[in-house]
């Protein structure tokens, strides 16, 4: 036999004719997995609706309740199956758009760690039990013969609104408490709090759309700030302009919004107010701006931090100072922003007030920051969270002024720093009852869990604490029948509690959608019915279909007290070098995300890590730590120390070191547990000096190298093009020069 | 050589060099295309005829096909498909042959849908609240509609989930876009791919819908060619 001559060209033929072999044999033969007969069931409605197709979608509006920010979606249904989710172009706020949280929150829907019992201590561990013994349990401590009265009952949640907030209020006073602490940790006190006191009005408008030039102190409104899908569409309009519009983000650590500037500019943490007077500064003494509409204080506090001073204290080049002043002249009308690394500062207030300040002495205020009004129905608006709400919180368990808490959509253990003492503390509470859907840091801790319907099964009305061009009331529908019949609906146990103490009060109506019917009806005008009909059913319908009901917006103008403290800005630890700034992403959000696959495996925005913690720091801390990409590394504050490890960056300040927010669960089901770190557990003690908000952003750390080298799991290997021109980059001083920019 | 994969049921065997050479290729193709098309099975099995696809011909005179109706070209192959146990054994034969009920008055959604459908419950008992309700299979109907529960019909015919078929489609092309076609002739745009369910009792597969039938119709017909017209 001849020696077989094979050569490249013949395995290659060899390989074409098997592949013709392979897809011809493979295109008659039958999945015997999946195409099996009598495999599958297929079950027929019993009496469909008429519009109901099997196999084509019917939408329904809803409202998102991924984070407080309530925008519009609508749900793709089939076969009584919610499948997508949708932004509803109807809601003036998100105009048809949502955010990534949003889509993902079908995995908060259909995840397989959903709470489907009732649970009940006994002998220390949570036990299944009936919904009767439960229930039976809270009548008995918390009803009218338990003689629980006045504020030693406390309901703690997050954001809340629209009718929840009314029968909650109901519920609070049946017992003669005031005490409900609203605890969200990102959240916007601060900023309401300096509107509030400024101008007289806490959420003005704020359009991104009308201004030349946005200078953000640390405001991630693409991100996490407020309303971010709001504030994209108008910040769309505001890039997409014949004027383009210009974008420069101070912070310390960089956001997606700051991904996004035109400038990016790296700030020493808890100077933004001194940057924000240092422009004022020069916008008044070098660029001769009037400044007549400020108060002789102001000009004073602001006539102390020139150029030299604001250079030292910020870090800025004093040039990029005058430049970006120069712009904010030139560029009018403009808007500055504070977001959260401005506020999380025991001198946060100030911060954001210099910035209001500067917006005030570039004649944006009625240009850009519109006044809004408050809205129509004042029982049915935001109660908006804060961290000033956790604290107050721990010091009434702590102090033992707490006998009984009722705790819904917030998970306060697991965001309460160490120096809190909120675990202990939160333990000698004699009675504590959960409402929610999984079992969490806060929920492994209560007395009694009772388990919740998703946000997808429930009905609710929510007002957003920022409101867009009109006023609305979100509504929100079920998109499905409860996946797990054991669930409840959260607006029928507030229901069911009210009835418990004031028995008889709520009996004319079936249910929360009962409920929620009439009190809609009650609105004057809303549905009016014809003749004799209690309620005018297509308009009910209406609103239905739109998911929303807009209100008349009663616009307040803006009444002005320009009072203006000085900076509080603390110097550094020589023991502790580094400032510690936990970021917040628009995927894990504060940790209550750290459950949906989905948002773990999307590659995060700046370092593009999945499933993990990160520490980013700049190049020139890693190479004093003498560490690589992927080192661990130990973060210590006075109060804990976390391993992780680093990510190098150079969108980060070189004092700085920023852990995202959102891992590190020790409960919350098995996407969540034993992941990545908390750097809200080692921050410091300190707050805001007026709204008592957590000085969240106001923590020193020591780095050190571990000795332990990893790797980071992230989406792409490497920073750099290789020369390879796939986005054609000049340098920086080269389009200065090109642009004839000074 | 040049190999063209133009459709899957295009098959190019020419000797092409020397005997050894070819012996080479075949067995080198046999064992490459064999495990090409599942990791989880060993080769021997692979290699074996599917399990019940019989040559075109050679199906039982009961599920003899319907003659082609203008317009088309019926897609070839059979399929011996199991006797599949239904929770009530529903004859076709009776309704749509005997009594000559349309196929599109219970599958309605075939029409709209990507799916056909099996009818509401409630539709079996729109007649079948007066007609025949002494028989015991229509007692046992009464029963699941009494209970408020629909029967657990057995999925008959089913495709792979990455596979997207659509009956809509089909529908509007052989009959509501074709001239020489009237809706009272639907069933013979069905039996295209499901045989003719109308002599029989439960539905059996009569077809194999596999990919090549799927491909050879398409060709024959001039439908859609493009991998994600169907594999979305």
């Amino acid at each position: 036999m001849s020696k077989i001559e094979f050569d490249r060209r013949d395995f290659l033929k060899v390989m074409g004719v098997s592949g013709v072999a392979a897809t011809v044999a493979g295109c008659d033969m039958p999945s015997y997995i999946t195409s099996e007969e009598g495999a599958e069931e297929v079950i027929p409605y019993l009496s469909p609706e008429e519009f109901v197709i099997p196999g084509v979608g019917v939408h329904y509006a809803s409202t998102c309740l991924q984070c407080p920010a309530t925008c519009g979606i609508r749900g793709r249904v089939r076969e009584g199956r919610v499948l997508k989710l949708e932004g509803n172009p109807k809601s003036a706020l998100n105009t048809g758009k949502l955010c990534q949280m949003g889509q993902a929150g079908l995995q908060t829907h259909y995840n397989p760690d959903r709470l489907t019992k009732p649970l009940v201590r006994k002998d220390g561990a949570l036990a299944e039990a009936t919904w009767e013994d439960a229930l039976a349990l809270i009548e008995e401590k918390t009803g009218p013969s338990s003689g629980l009265s006045g504020g030693r009952f406390a309901w703690l949640t997050g954001t809340i609104s629209g009718h929840q907030s009314v029968l909650l209020k109901a519920h609070l006073e049946s017992l003669g408490s005031s005490s409900h602490f609203v605890h969200e940790v990102i959240n916007t006190r601060v900023w309401q709090a300096v509107c509030q006191d400024m101008l007289g009005q806490s959420m003005p408008r704020l359009r991104i759309d009308k201004a030349k030039m946005v200078l953000s102190f640390g405001a991630d409104f693409l991100g996490t700030w407020m309303s971010p899908i709001h504030f994209s569409a108008d910040y769309a309009r505001f890039r997409s302009g014949e004027d383009r519009g210009m974008l420069v983000q101070a912070e310390p650590s960089m956001s997606l919004t700051g991904a996004n500037a035109d400038l990016w500019v790296a700030l020493r943490p808890g100077t933004e107010g001194v940057m924000a007077l240092g422009l004022a500064n020069v916008l008044i003494n070098k660029e001769r701006m009037d400044a007549s509409a400020l108060p002789a204080a102001a000009l004073e506090l602001i006539n102390q931090y020139g150029v030299s001073r604001t250079t030292k204290m910020t870090g800025i080049a004093g040039d990029r100072l005058i430049r970006i002043a120069r712009h904010l002249k030139e560029r009018s009308p403009s808007l500055v922003l504070a977001g959260a690394s401005a506020a999380g500062h025991v001198g946060g207030y100030q911060s954001v007030q210099a910035a209001m300040l500067l917006n005030i002495l570039l004649g944006n205020i009625d240009q850009t920051i519109e006044a809004s009004g408050d809205f129509a129905l004042p029982q049915l608006a935001s109660v908006s969270g804060g961290t000033s709400d956790l604290s107050r919180f721990a010091d009434a368990a702590g102090a033992g002024k707490l006998d009984a808490v009722f705790f819904d959509g917030s998970n306060p253990l697991f965001a309460a720093p160490n120096h809190l003492g909120l675990t202990e503390k939160f333990d000698s509470i004699p009675f504590k009852v959960a409402f929610s859907q999984f079992m969490d840091e806060t929920t492994a801790h209560a007395d009694v869990v009772l388990p919740m319907a998703s946000a997808l099964e429930d009905w609710g009305t929510h007002v957003a604490a920022y409101q867009g061009g009109d006023h609305e009331i979100a509504f929100q529908q079920p998109l499905m029948e409860p996946i797990y019949p054991g669930t409840r609906s959260f607006g029928d146990m507030l229901l069911a509690l009210n009835s418990m103490r004031n028995p008889g009060s709520y009996d004319g109506l079936e249910d929360y959608y009962g409920y929620l019917q009439s009190a809609v009806g009650s609105i004057p005008g809303v549905l009016k019915g014809e003749d004799d009909e209690a309620i005018n059913v297509s308009a009910w319908n209406r609103i239905l279909q739109d998911g929303r009901l807009q209100m008349p917006v009663d616009t307040r103008a803006f009444t002005s007290n320009l009072s203006m403290d000085d900076m509080d800005v603390r110097d550094a630890d020589p023991a502790f070098p580094y400032y510690l700034v936990p970021t917040p992403r628009g995927t894990l959000y504060d940790g209550r995300h750290a459950n949906i696959p989905w948002l773990q495996e999307s590659p995060d925005q700046i370092s593009k890590v999945v499933w993990n913690s990160w520490a980013e720091i700049h190049p020139v801390t890693a190479a004093k730590l003498a560490v690589e990409e992927g080192d661990v590394i130990t973060v210590t504050t006075p109060d804990g120390v976390l391993e992780v490890p680093v990510y190098i960056h150079k969108g980060i300040h070189v004092d700085v070191v920023a852990v995202p927010m959102g891992q590190g669960h020790e409960d919350y089901g098995r996407y969540a547990r034993g992941r990545g770190v908390n750097p809200l557990k080692i921050l410091q003690p300190g707050s805001d000096a007026k709204t008592g908000e957590l000085a969240l952003y106001g923590s020193r750390a020591a780095l050190a190298a571990t000795g332990r080298a990893g790797r980071l799991i992230k989406m792409g290997n490497t920073e750099t093009q290789h020369g390879r021109k796939i986005v054609a980059t000049i340098t920086a001083e080269q389009q200065r020069r090109n642009e004839g920019d000074s | 050589m040049k190999v063209e994969a133009k459709t899957c049921h295009e098959q190019t065997h020419r000797p092409l060099f020397t005997w050894t050479r070819m012996w080479a290729v075949l067995v080198l193709a046999g064992l490459l295309g064999g495990l090409s098309l599942s990791g989880s099975s060993s080769a021997g099995e692979l290699m074996a005829p599917p399990r019940v696809h019989t040559p075109p011909g050679a199906a039982d005179s009961a599920d003899e096909p319907l003659g082609p109706f203008p317009g088309v070209v019926a897609p070839e192959g059979t399929y011996e498909g199991k006797n599949v146990e239904q929770p009530i054994e529903f004859p076709h034969d009776l309704h749509a042959d005997t009594n000559k009920i349309n196929c599109l008055y219970c599958h309605t959604y075939a029409r709209r849908s990507a799916v056909a459908g099996i009818p509401p419950t409630s539709k079996c008992m729109g007649c079948h609240n007066v007609i025949a309700t002494d028989r015991p299979r229509i007692k046992k109907l009464t029963e699941y509609w009494e209970k408020g529960e629909s029967p657990p019909w057995k999925k008959v015919h089913d495709l792979p989930d990455y596979v997207r078929f659509t009956h809509e489609r089909h529908l509007k092309k052989f009959l509501f876009d074709n001239p020489d076609m009237s809706v009272e002739r639907v069933d013979e745009v069905c039996a295209l791919c499901h045989g003719n369910v109308k002599k029989m009792t439960v539905a059996r597969k009569q077809k194999p819908l596999t990919m090549g039938f799927c491909t050879r119709c398409h060709e024959a017909n001039d439908g859609p060619f493009d991998c994600q017209k169907c594999h979305k």
